[in-house]
């Protein structure tokens, strides 16, 4: 009875229990390290890790969530981001040129990954291991496995920018208006509808958590250079998906797809366009995934992305993401990326061997499932 | 030793708060066969989970005797060691086995080394059979081969191979044609004989009326009145199971029946799987103005299949044209059926209806969500209007959901039902399709389905109603199409029409 209470509870705050286990990280790693890991220096650079990780996140979150999976995103990431290094630095093409270029072929061939997924009828298992092999090829083969260097100094802006004091406390402020709007919108709204509201005190202790948060990011990152440009990036790319999973047709008929799709195609959506347009979103974030991480580490290097498919779909499943579909969350997925960060960059810190990273991580994935899997059973 | 085979006393059974079963006696005498009856969402599937320790002993609080002694089973193993099987409605068959690997699953005779002992086991699976009186079934072909009512048989002769006591069989009949269901009470009828006793659980009450003793009914989670057969009728049990009287099955309404709308022309459906096989062949057809048009047949006649393919929705090959006020319409998929003002109601709701993941609200919503975001896909639902107009729907259609923001599953079939025809009613169909809406959905909600129907017709939407309960189809269309082996047989005005008539005709030809 009182196991089952705890699930229940469990269930309900997972998102709580997930920054918990992120603090428990963070506590055990600041430890080991002498508080070097807490460092904003180190943050910094941690948030920046991450963030290649979490753009292809927001995206993999869709694609789970419907249903799907796709494993060809970390040689897509390989083969855009080589891409944008060869119109870079062999071209000279000017950077909006080269974005759009690459953006545009990053949607392309996501979208080639959907028309074979939902038009052909071929299993997104197979299409994404047929691509994995076949777009890591293509690096391999234009670049004739050698890296390419040096890339422009714009570009490598867009990896290793900061974004000025001043203006990451206007953000910061910015976000915490947002916050206290939306806040004062929901309450509202539940209140028009004659809904039950959370007490005030529930409401005025999440907006300060949620300030206290932004407060001790922006210091922290302003104490070392300022935002880093693919952090914002990645803030304004859960904004993005998170409006689109929660407050548009398109994202309801994501959910409705992975949920039940015969009973969404009978309801009269065109199930496959969604595939389609899910898989090109895909595309699309691989492309700028691909240039962060070229401009990260300032060349475009052929063996970039390798197993962040891996990294990816662990990230979704850690934060709550359905396997069979039908239900998770962008914002949960970037927790789940910020675990697999958090723990890549404590054990590099403390110099641990590269196989026992490979070890914990797996553990810490299939624990964080087998977590979420006995929390649902109850509910089934 | 007890009387009783087996007894429950006291059951109460609580999901955090809220009691589902409050106080449940239940007593059953070997060769007895007991009909639970009750609504749907009274607790009888609950009941059934307690009962075959699907919510081992401990979760719930009471006592259960199996022969006189404190049965305190852990799982669905320690039941059936004991004799206590359940078939469930859904069929727990494994399509790709055999029909032998399937009686057997779980319970292989094997030679030694762990080999299968198949000529054993086929010989006995025959015996199974032979005892159940299915002549025509070949224990070495795939169960999938079989329709659904041999399935059900197929599943009761795995029920008897484990030595059953207690049979409990729920909703058994619900895939059966007429015919099967008279070999099913047989059966049954066979069993109490040699001592078996039965759980029998049907929304077909007169099916309940025929084979059952006594008669348990439960509403609400609470027993109600355990009652001898011999001292009650249909009428009575149905009172006991609302709790209120209700004059009337079928609420028939008057409504005028104007222009022919819609038409079917020569439609052939070919099966996906074998592609020369006809599963509807050459079905043409007309409906009017407010018309309720019934669509009898047995299980197979290719009703399903003719309705998918008007709507877009048969996954084969399909020949022949949909004509709506006088245009070809395209209906070659369920987006443009909606689009051309065609709407169905599918017959698998859990498959084809609810989408679990979304509440009760987006459920309805789903078919016309973009109506709140400017037709658009990627701007703002108006979160506001589509609470409205998921508030109308449900009022309108007389859903008992607590919220629109309740998960979906947390619904009783009749209230999921009412969901999946909001959901379509949305789209202002003029050719509103329902296939057998209102299977397992309980007498109550059945009767505001029927009254919804008349409702639309008197509006002027024409309707097809796909239902293998003849009686339904008397009771509520205006003209009865009878299929047969994908062939039309039968076009009647429901004028003096009788259930003998429409078998008669469904049946007849099936013999020459």
């Amino acid at each position: 009875m009182n196991l089952s209470l705890i699930k229940q509870k469990f269930a309900q705050y997972k998102i709580v229990a997930l920054l918990i286990a992120i603090a428990l990280i963070w506590v055990f790693f600041s430890w080991r390290t002498g508080g070097g890991f807490v460092s904003p220096r180190n943050l910094s650079n941690l948030m920046r890790q991450m963030a290649v990780t979490g753009i292809l996140a927001c995206a993999m979150s869709f694609v789970i969530i419907a249903g799907e999976i796709d494993l060809s995103v970390g040689s897509l990431l390989g083969l855009l981001g080589g891409a944008a290094a060869v119109l870079d630095v062999t071209h000279h093409l000017p950077l909006p040129l080269t974005l759009f270029i690459v953006l545009l072929s990053g949607l392309l061939l996501g979208m080639f990954n959907g028309v074979l997924v939902a038009y052909a009828g071929i299993p997104s298992f197979i299409v994404g291991l047929g691509g994995m092999l076949a777009y890591r090829g293509i690096v391999l083969g234009v670049t004739g496995g050698s890296t390419i260097a040096p890339v422009s100094n714009e570009m490598v802006n867009l990896g290793q920018g900061y974004l000025p004091d001043v203006l990451g406390v206007g953000l910061g402020v910015l976000l915490m208006a947002v916050a206290c709007l939306l806040t004062w919108r929901s309450r509202t709204n539940l209140a028009r509808h004659g809904l039950p509201r959370p007490a005030g005190w529930q409401d005025g202790l999440r907006l300060g958590i949620i300030g206290l948060v932004l407060f001790a990011f922006i210091r922290t990152v302003n104490d070392y250079e300022g935002i880093p440009f693919p952090v914002l990036l990645l803030l304004v790319l859960l904004g993005i998906f998170s409006y689109v999973a929660n407050q548009t047709v398109f994202g309801r008929r994501v959910y409705a797809v992975g949920s039940n799709l015969e009973a969404t195609r009978l309801s009269g959506i065109n199930v496959r366009a969604v595939k389609l347009w899910i898989f090109g979103l895909m595309g699309l974030m691989c492309a700028l995934a691909g240039v962060i991480n070229t401009a990260r580490l300032a060349a475009g290097s052929p063996s970039a992305g390798t197993t962040a498919e891996l990294d990816v779909i662990a990230a979704c499943f850690i934060g709550g993401t359905s396997m069979r579909g039908g239900s998770g969350t962008v914002h949960g997925a970037l927790i789940g990326a910020l675990v697999m960060a958090s723990l890549d960059n404590g054990m590099s810190m403390l110099d641990v061997d590269a196989y026992w990273q490979m070890i914990v991580k797996g553990c810490i994935l299939t624990l964080a499932v087998w977590v979420d899997v006995a929390t649902r059973a109850s509910r089934r | 030793m007890s009387e009783y085979l087996f007894e429950m006393k006291g059951i109460v059974k609580r999901f955090g708060g809220v009691a589902a079963l409050d106080g449940i006696d239940l007593a059953i005498q070997p060769g007895e066969c007991i009909g639970l009856c009750g609504e749907n969402g009274a607790g009888k599937s609950t009941l059934m989970k307690v009962l075959s320790a699907v919510y081992p002993y401990g979760t719930w609080d009471g006592e259960i005797l199996w022969q006189g002694q404190p049965l305190r089973a852990a799982s669905i193993r320690d039941t059936e060691a004991a004799g206590l099987i359940i078939i469930h409605q859904e069929l727990m068959l494994v399509p790709e086995l055999t029909v032998t690997e399937n009686i057997f699953l779980g319970n292989e005779i094997t030679l030694p080394g762990g080999r299968m002992d198949y000529p054993a086991m086929n010989r006995r699976a025959e015996e199974l059979l032979a005892e159940l009186k299915l002549f025509d079934v070949n224990v070495v072909l795939p169960v999938s081969h079989y329709g659904g009512g041999h399935q059900q048989l197929i599943e009761i002769a795995k029920a008897l191979n484990k030595k059953a006591k207690l049979l409990i069989l729920d909703e058994p009949s619900s895939s059966l044609t007429t015919s099967e269901i008279e070999v099913l009470l047989d059966i049954i009828r066979g069993l109490k004989a040699k001592g078996v006793a039965c759980v029998y659980i049907s929304h077909k009450l007169d099916e309940v009326a025929a084979i059952c003793d006594t008669i348990v009914v439960i509403r609400d989670g609470k027993h109600i009145a355990t009652t001898p057969m011999a001292q009650l009728d249909v009428r009575n049990i149905i009172t006991q199971m609302v709790g209120r009287e209700l004059t009337q099955l079928y609420p028939k309404q008057e409504h005028a029946l104007g222009e022919n709308v819609f038409e079917a022309r020569h439609i052939t459906c070919y099966d996906p799987e074998r592609p020369l096989r006809k599963r509807v062949d050459d079905v043409s057809f007309s409906l009017r103005r407010g018309e309720i048009l019934g669509i009898a047949g047995l299980v197979g006649a290719g009703r399903t299949e003719l309705v998918s393919a008007l709507f877009g929705s048969w996954q084969g090959r399909m020949e022949g044209e949909v004509w709506l006020h006088g245009k070809k319409i395209d209906t070659s998929t369920p987006l443009k059926a909606i689009r051309a003002g065609l709407a169905m109601v599918p017959e698998d709701r859990k498959q084809h209806g609810i989408v679990r993941d979304l509440d009760v609200g987006q459920n309805i919503t789903l078919s016309v969500l973009d109506q709140f975001a400017h037709g658009s896909s990627v701007l703002r639902i108006d979160g506001a209007g589509e609470l409205r107009a998921v508030r109308e729907e449900i009022t309108r259609i007389g859903l008992r959901a607590a919220s629109p923001f309740l998960p979906i599953t947390s619904l009783s079939g009749g209230n999921q039902q009412k969901a999946v025809l909001a959901k379509m009613l949305l789209t202002a169909p003029q050719v509103l399709i329902l296939d057998e809406p209102t299977r397992g959905v309980d007498v109550g909600a059945k009767y505001e389905i029927y009254k919804l129907m008349f409702e639309l017709a008197g509006r002027g939407v024409a309707i097809i109603m796909v239902s293998s309960e003849l009686a339904e189809v008397i009771g509520i269309a205006d003209r009865v199409l009878v299929m047969g082996e994908g062939r039309l047989r039968g076009d009647f005005i429901n004028h003096e029409l009788t259930q003998e008539m429409l078998l008669a005709a469904a049946i007849d030809q099936a013999t020459t």
